[in-house]
């Protein structure tokens, strides 16, 4: 195990405890910019973790949650931007 | 060893980055000031960590998927911040388009927008 990595993700992880607090209290926009930011940072917890473990396999998972924030995303802003 | 050392300095300044920008979410008035700091987050702290895998394992497999990843979430910030901020004045003026509702704020008019 890689310690700086895995001690990175850790500390990321706990960096995401102010977003937290917004993504659970704050009003609609304030969520939805929440959401964003914490998802940009899980992306590179998982590349954090997948080479603090050095597990190639695990290398995908980050490349997928980029793709799939952009449209997670998309679709979050759009249905806000129209129905919510 | 040497190759440890600057990884780890630059695993730290992505946490640095990463840790400031939630607080400045956290911190911040209103959504529009509190996406300015998605940006740090998105795009700078993922290439401080691309470095780092790069620094520790050269160009191997992994470095590459993590360039992938990195290229995602260069691409994809930028539009959805756009896209989020038209959404936030869609909700409250009704169009994103500055005054096509018949009146535009001050700002935009000192703005000349």
């Amino acid at each position: 195990m890689v310690l700086g990595f895995a001690a990175a993700a850790i500390a990321m992880l706990i960096a995401l405890i102010p977003a937290g607090i917004v993504l659970c209290r704050g009003d609609l926009a304030a969520t939805v910019v929440a959401f964003e930011f914490i998802t940009a940072v899980i992306v590179m917890v998982l590349a954090l973790l997948a080479q603090a473990f050095q597990r190639p396999s695990l290398f995908e998972l980050p490349v997928l949650l980029a793709v799939l924030m952009f449209g997670s995303g998309l679709v979050f802003v759009r249905a806000m931007e129209r129905w919510l | 060893m040497a190759r440890e050392v600057f990884s780890d300095m630059l695993l730290g300044l992505a946490v640095v980055i990463v840790a400031g920008a939630s607080l400045g979410v956290l911190l911040m008035r209103d959504a529009y000031q509190k996406l300015h700091f998605v940006t740090p987050a998105a795009l700078v702290a993922p290439v401080l960590v691309t470095l780092a895998v790069l620094v520790q394992m050269g160009m191997t497999e992994n470095t590459g998927e993590t360039c992938l990843a990195l290229f995602f979430l260069v691409i994809a910030g930028p539009y959805l911040s756009h896209a989020t901020i038209r959404a936030f004045r869609v909700r409250e003026k009704g169009d994103w388009r500055p005054g096509s509702n018949g009146e535009a704020s001050a700002e935009e008019k000192e703005l000349d927008l």
